[in-house]
């Protein structure tokens, strides 16, 4: 028999196991639909549904990664408003936040524009969100500037903080936290813009005191529309 | 953010899952669409898009065993099916998504993933709608081919939405390529790579150079977006038009064949495939690509005669070497129907497929069906039904006739 790449076979695995969480999504929402408002299974429902979708995210979160390890990734960039990115991101996972009674918010100038692979940067956000859940006290915020020739998108808490995260060797999240700062890393490294890459940063957050991820996106010099044509 | 108005919007929705197709109708109904028209399949979207005009269309990108959603995004905005001041939000999994991404020359408006929630879907919707209207003095210019204009107005968006940067340099460049100011748009494209390496712009790039006829520049650049997009077929079709412009057909064909392995359900690649393996004198290669031409043709927007003509015309080159064998003769019988049946009001055609079957049948050395055929081609033409036989055909036939 011909040997397969086991990590091709995961990739594969992963992705019919994705699948079926999509199915199990939309069999939940008709659930939900059906189900009274007032009904006491709602929460249950609700806890359910974001389990799902968290799991789903993850699961993107391994694609991705494992396409970006392997070289198999096409960047996709475009332009975008940050402030619609950064409004898209909370959107999303605002029922998550709720469910957990955490505050999820962000802000940005509104006239911010930025260039970078939305999927990826998408997955990244998320994944950091979906760690600062299990650690933040009471809230959630993300931001962004343009600082020189980067797009800075930052993740913070008002949690423990990494400092905390990393003395705790046993803590059983470790690998996971691991492989989620692995996978910023690459996608922001996947970033380049004139032979500079993107990167990460993990730091202490200035304003809220927990742990902040910051990622930096290069962007190309401030150019003004030419009117060259 | 605004809620947009959807009760007056019209809705298409193509999914061939049953259960996702219940889900994402009700979803709509919920949103306020009221006219919400459904297809199972590409082939019923097409027609559904033919007879009335749609605002919104959602399309699964995967649609069972006939055309993918952006094979038929492709086929319907190449040919106009749908105006550009539509929406296309094509749904996609997450192995799905890198085709439409790699596709490049025609993308959806949007793009959601599975799976996703009512919400999710409303917002998504709500806000193509919204860019929809920015730009919609753009797309009314680009859909009644008044490209200066559509410059215009696209300078005009840029200034008042920043953001929508990206869409609007794409619709300029791509409008100075219409009215062929191809050294505006290839500094265009230029400045655009200077700051962000977008595929669109590198394309357009590759584009400038072949219309100002600089072939080898243009190569070059179709290399390397067909290296750095795995899934953007296209560029073998422009690869293979640099090599005709070169005079290496044969390498032109080669690339076609390449390209139908990747993508073989691209109706006008494998008829490009055909008209240059008839040049070749290669009927083998172009009756196949254009067997599968006239397979894909029935349920696309390339339903011509032509397609169903150059597949007899591919029969009957073969049988210049001798007769059809009997599953060659199947497929002339059943093309031959399908002109019969669709193309046969047309002097042209009626001749064109008259000179095939005498061929075909002289090839059997059946001189009297041949000569049955050719007084029928006479009658017809002499009641002005038919265009009358060349001179060439004439003493062709009353040679081998008389033979």
């Amino acid at each position: 028999m011909k040997k397969l790449n086991i990590s091709t076979i995961l990739a594969s695995a992963i992705h019919e196991s994705k699948n079926q969480v999509g199915t199990l999504l939309y069999q939940l929402q008709g659930l939900k639909d059906t189900t009274d408002s007032n009904d006491p299974n709602q929460s249950k429902i609700i806890l359910i549904e974001e389990s799902l979708k968290k799991l789903n995210d993850e699961w993107v979160e391994y694609l991705y990664l494992y396409r970006l390890a392997s070289n198999g990734y096409d960047l996709h960039v475009d332009t975008f408003s940050i402030d619609e990115f950064l409004d898209d991101q909370v959107f999303a996972l605002q029922p998550s936040a709720n469910a957990k009674n955490l505050v999820l918010d962000y802000h940005c100038d509104t006239n911010l524009t930025g260039t970078f692979d939305e999927r990826l940067m998408t997955a990244v956000v998320s994944t950091a969100v979906y760690n600062a859940f299990r650690f933040a006290k009471s809230k959630i915020i993300l931001s962004a500037k343009q600082e020189k020739e980067f797009l800075v998108i930052s993740i913070e808490d008002d949690g423990k903080g990494f400092v905390h995260i990393e003395e705790q060797p046993e803590d059983i999240f470790e690998v996971n936290t691991g492989l989620g700062l692995y996978f910023a890393e690459l996608s922001a490294s996947a970033h380049v813009v004139n032979e500079v890459c993107g990167f990460i940063k993990k730091e202490s957050s200035l304003s809220l005191g927990g742990a902040s991820l910051t990622v930096y996106l290069p962007q190309a010099s401030e150019e003004l529309f030419v009117e060259h044509y | 953010m605004a809620q947009p108005d959807f009760s007056k919007k019209k809705a298409l929705l193509i999914e061939d899952m049953a259960e996702a197709r219940i889900m994402q109708r009700k979803m709509l109904t919920d949103f306020g669409f009221t006219s919400i028209d459904i297809a199972m399949k590409a082939e019923t979207a097409i027609e559904l898009l033919r007879n009335r005009t749609f605002d919104v269309i959602l399309s699964d990108y995967n649609l069972g065993n006939g055309k993918d959603g952006q094979q038929l995004l492709e086929e319907v905005r190449h040919s106009k099916l749908i105006p550009n001041t539509a929406t296309y939000l094509m749904v996609t999994a997450e192995t799905s998504i890198e085709m439409v991404m790699g596709a490049i020359e025609y993308q959806p408006d949007g793009y959601i993933t599975k799976p996703f929630s009512q919400a999710v879907l409303q917002r998504r919707l709500s806000k193509l709608l919204e860019t929809k209207e920015k730009l919609y003095d753009v797309n009314v210019a680009l859909d009644s081919n008044n490209y200066e204009e559509a410059i215009t107005a696209a300078k005009r968006v840029i200034k008042k939405h920043p953001s929508l940067i990206g869409k609007c340099e794409r619709v300029i460049g791509e409008s100075l390529l219409e009215i062929k100011e191809y050294k505006k748009a290839l500094s265009l494209f230029n400045n655009t790579l200077k700051s962000r390496k977008m595929p669109w712009a590198l394309f357009g790039k590759a584009k400038s150079y072949f219309f100002m006829g600089e072939l080898e520049k243009a190569e070059q650049n179709f290399r390397q977006l067909m290296f750095d997009n795995r899934f953007f077929v296209s560029a073998y079709d422009w690869l293979a038009k640099i090599q005709v412009a070169q005079g290496k057909p044969e390498e032109a064909q080669a690339t076609l064949v390449e390209a139908i392995g990747r993508s073989p359900k691209n109706i006008l690649r494998q008829i490009e495939l055909g008209k240059i393996s008839l040049s070749l004198n290669d009927p083998v290669t172009a009756e196949m690509a254009y067997r599968r031409a006239v397979f894909l043709a029935k349920y696309s927007c390339y339903n011509t005669a032509e397609v169903y003509l150059k597949h007899l015309e591919s029969l009957a080159r073969i049988a210049d070497s001798g007769p059809l064998l009997p599953r060659q003769k199947d497929n002339f019988e059943s093309t031959l129907k399908k002109v019969h049946e669709s193309f046969f009001d047309d002097m042209e055609n009626k001749a064109k497929s008259y000179s095939y079957e005498i061929d075909v049948y002289l090839a059997e050395k059946d001189t009297l069906t041949s000569k049955q055929i050719f007084e029928v081609w006479l009658s017809e033409a002499a009641s002005g039904s038919a265009t009358p036989p060349t001179k060439k055909q004439s003493s062709a036939y009353s040679n081998a006739f008389g033979g």
